[in-house]
């Protein structure tokens, strides 16, 4: 589809990890495009959020290279692969103010306070935070806490944006808003997002591409029309396909339709 | 407290969390960790080792075959066991009348219950000998009339002594109950009795366990109160005490030190294995106290009764401090006082606050940074060693820690030096502040770690900026403990100081062979204003601190 015309970002080539003799991951290669929302589909222990470790280099893969636009990263620290990370969790500095949080990194990067203020204002603004501007974590809703975690990794202008399960904490109602305003950030900055979740609506509605894993495996990795009417195997026709018809049945037959 | 508190942890530390590996700096990071290992080594477990290496075969049999051993042990465990259960008999009964009924000031109460942690383990023995005493103010005063050396003096003592760290202890966790099963069984028709039977035992089995435990060996290892009220009852501790501080004869010091061990050790391997669930997080309803006028009116007399007689002795120690010459003369006079100046109480009183602030800065900056490494790395084999060795004095008696000091460090330049002493009570009082900062340090995020380091913040940087600002209230509670527990003890350092630096609290035992009673009432009433004036600073200080996450 439209990946075709974009330029390959992230190369991950035969990257194989395991702890005490148990396989995590199982030699995976994939790449992704410039600008793509990737979203990695699974259960949780399918190696998944290991995955998204070695990518930031939070854990170390046994073998395998990673290459960033054509440069071999998997040897630098953490902080310096251009890339961010946002949890399930937050992870906020507690005893800072929203600002803070968002500045703290990017005066630690040694911008003037100057520079980094106005970043951080332009961010927080862009998420719709200013009103908040003074506020400390505790005193916000689950999903303003987010936003203030993906304004501190926005500021930093990385060049991939990791998201580990970062909707899964909120309730229904602020899961839907994330979801959209994830999709407009994303829209709005350009930046290359890899999503990690275990729920298959989210990855339909949100990614680009969509790669579904297992046991530490690829099982497909595709546009998410594509997974829908050809699942590579019976995981995938299992897992997402047959997931989604069932969940949706009774909606089908309030409508009267027989298919999707 | 400590060994309730040290329950959770481990379960806790069991838990494997993912945590990050900083790549570039794991190296240093290990090193560092690896020094506090080594440090925690040279001054725990050497020592300890060093001990057994002083045993001879001889003196073991010596001592073994020796007519006075078996009433010895005999009288140490019939004295320990009967104070053990009063003590946390009353514990119980004082934490269920602050948790389970109506009354007013319960707060108020609580610190009051406390009071006695604030003097000496001796003093509590003086304060018997000034109210039940031959001379004493209630057996001249109401003509009471008991005999008080040996066990009822004894029981009496250490049952004040280390009731408060029992009540503590259980008073936490009465407020872990979850109403809710009660509920259930008044729907089912239980009976008041029925409920405490099937319900709240269980429920509170493992502290209570624990509590036992902890104070069985708080009390064992205490040679205050059998110095003062033992009379010619001889138990373990004391013996220890005369054998090493009279006779230096380690040795024997050494074997009866060994013995004083195990029931420490084996209270420190219960809590290990007592794998506490319940906390807060499980509660889903408060218990919902009914209303009753008559329990209520029971319960105010249980605390106040309780509180009169926690200030009984103390009143004693200021009467005597005050008046010219009990019993003969009852004027009111500051002869005393200015006498005991004369003996020294106040430069004493300077090596007991240069003693106690020192321990608290140097340990609190050691144990903060410790439980920093243990409860904000991953937990990788280093990290859990240090972790159990960071526990480990909590199965160490003080007097057994004194005695390896002396055996290990004799010949190192600083023996004899207020380092020394520093040095002691640092490990002697390690394992509790250790506990509050790990608690404390590991309720953060478990994703801050990795945050941080992906976006280029160092550890050193988190601990100043995020962690440090966050725990003020703890490192205060951590400072404020190893200082009280610095000024009342008389177990590790009594081995250690010379007679030129030694700490106040241990001129009590020398002041009282000599039958200077005044100024052991007086230097009790010292310790306790000094403490009293800790704990107050504390309180203003903490409600001072706002939470730097409001």
């Amino acid at each position: 589809m439209e990946t075709k015309s974009r330029n390959v970002k992230l190369k991950v080539r035969h990257v194989h990890k395991t702890y005490d003799d148990k396989v995590i991951l199982g030699d995976i290669s994939f790449d992704v495009m410039e600008g793509e929302f990737l979203a990695v589909l699974g259960l949780s222990g399918c190696g998944k959020t290991t995955l998204l470790r070695i990518l930031i280099g939070l854990e170390k893969q046994d073998s395998g290279t990673i290459e960033m636009e054509g440069r071999e990263i998997s040897k630098l620290a953490p902080s310096q692969r251009g890339m961010g990370i946002i949890f399930q969790n937050y992870a906020l500095f507690p005893n800072m103010t929203v600002l803070s949080n968002v500045e703290y990194a990017l005066k630690r990067r040694k911008e003037t306070a100057k520079t980094a203020r106005e970043t951080a204002l332009h961010v927080l603004e862009q998420l719709g935070m200013h009103e908040h501007l003074n506020k400390k974590p505790r005193q916000l809703s689950g999903g303003q806490q987010q936003r203030v975690a993906i304004a501190r990794t926005l500021a930093m202008n990385p060049d991939i944006i990791l998201l580990d399960e970062p909707i899964s904490a909120l309730d229904v109602t602020n899961r839907e808003i994330m979801k959209k305003e994830l999709k407009e950030i994303q829209q709005k900055f350009h930046t290359t997002m890899i999503f990690i979740t275990h729920e298959q609506e989210e990855a339909f509605y949100l990614a680009d591409r969509i790669m579904v894993m297992s046991e530490g495996a690829i099982e497909q990795l595709d546009t998410p029309d594509q997974i829908f009417k050809h699942p590579a195997n019976a995981y995938v026709k299992d897992f997402v396909v047959a997931h989604l018809e069932q969940k949706y049945q009774s909606l089908l037959k309030c409508t009267g339709r027989e298919k999707f | 407290m400590r060994i309730y508190v040290a329950l959770r942890v481990l379960q806790l530390s069991n838990a494997c969390i993912y945590r990050s590996e900083d790549s570039m700096n794991k190296k240093k990071w290990t090193a560092v960790r690896m020094l506090i290992i080594l440090f925690l080594l040279v001054s725990v477990i050497f020592p300890l080792v060093g001990v057994m290496t002083h045993i001879t075969l001889e003196d073991a049999k010596k001592i073994m075959t020796s007519e006075q051993f078996l009433p010895m042990i005999g009288h140490s465990l019939a004295t320990t066991g009967i104070s053990t259960v009063i003590s946390v008999s009353l514990a119980f009964l004082l934490a269920w009348c602050l948790n389970r009924t109506n009354i007013k000031g319960k707060g108020v109460f609580a610190v009051l219950f406390t009071i006695p942690m604030l003097i000496p383990s001796v003093s509590h023995g003086t304060g018997l000998v000034l109210l039940f005493g031959d001379n004493g103010l209630l057996t001249n005063g109401l003509g009471i009339h008991v005999s008080l050396y040996g066990y009822f003096g004894m029981i009496l003592g250490w049952v004040l002594y280390s009731f408060p760290v029992a009540f503590l202890m259980l008073t936490d966790s009465f407020q872990y109950e979850d109403y809710t099963t009660y509920e259930a069984a008044q729907v089912l028709g239980m009976g008041k009795l029925e409920q405490f039977r099937t319900i709240m035992l269980p429920n509170l089995k493992k502290t209570l366990i624990s509590t036992v435990f902890a104070t069985f060996t708080l009390i064992f290892t205490d040679y205050g109160v059998p110095l003062v009220v033992g009379g010619k009852v001889m138990t373990l501790s004391l013996y220890m005490y005369r054998e090493v501080v009279g006779l230096l004869d380690f040795s024997k010091g050494a074997i009866i030190g060994i013995l004083l061990l195990i029931p420490a050790v084996a209270a420190f391997i219960v809590d290990l294995k007592n794998d506490e669930t319940a906390n807060a997080s499980t509660v889903t309803k408060q218990y919902v106290v009914p209303l009753s006028r008559k329990r209520d009116g029971i319960s105010y007399c249980i605390c106040i009764l309780t509180v009169a007689v926690i200030c009984l002795p103390i009143a004693a120690f200021a009467f005597l401090s005050v008046v010219r010459q009990y019993p003969i003369d009852l004027s009111f006079s500051l002869e005393n006082i200015r006498e005991a100046f004369e003996l020294g109480v106040g430069r004493y009183l300077e090596n007991s606050l240069a003693m106690a602030l020192g321990t608290s800065f140097v340990g609190v900056a050691v144990i903060y940074f410790t439980a920093y490494l243990t409860a904000r790395s991953k937990k990788t084999l280093t990290t859990l060693t240090l972790h159990l060795i960071s526990m480990l004095s909590l199965a160490v008696p003080g007097i057994v820690l004194g005695l390896s000091y002396v055996l290990f460090f004799k010949s190192t330049f600083f023996y004899g030096t207020i380092v020394m002493l520093i040095l002691v009570n640092t490990i002697h009082f390690f394992a509790s502040p250790y506990l509050m900062a790990y608690n404390s340090l590991n309720k953060f995020n478990r994703n801050l770690e990795d945050v941080s380091e992906t976006l280029g913040i160092s550890r050193m940087r988190m601990l100043r900026d995020v962690y440090l600002p966050c725990t003020q209230k703890t490192i205060i509670e951590m400072f404020s403990y190893i200082f009280v527990n610095c000024m009342v003890t008389i177990s590790a350092v009594s081995f250690l100081a010379n007679f030129k630096d030694m700490p106040l609290a241990l001129l009590i035992p020398r002041f009282d062979s000599q039958s200077l009673v005044e100024a052991t009432a007086f230097i009790a009433l010292v310790i306790l204003a000094v403490n009293g004036i800790m704990k107050i600073a504390v309180y203003i200080l903490e409600r001072r601190i706002k939470d730097p996450a409001e």
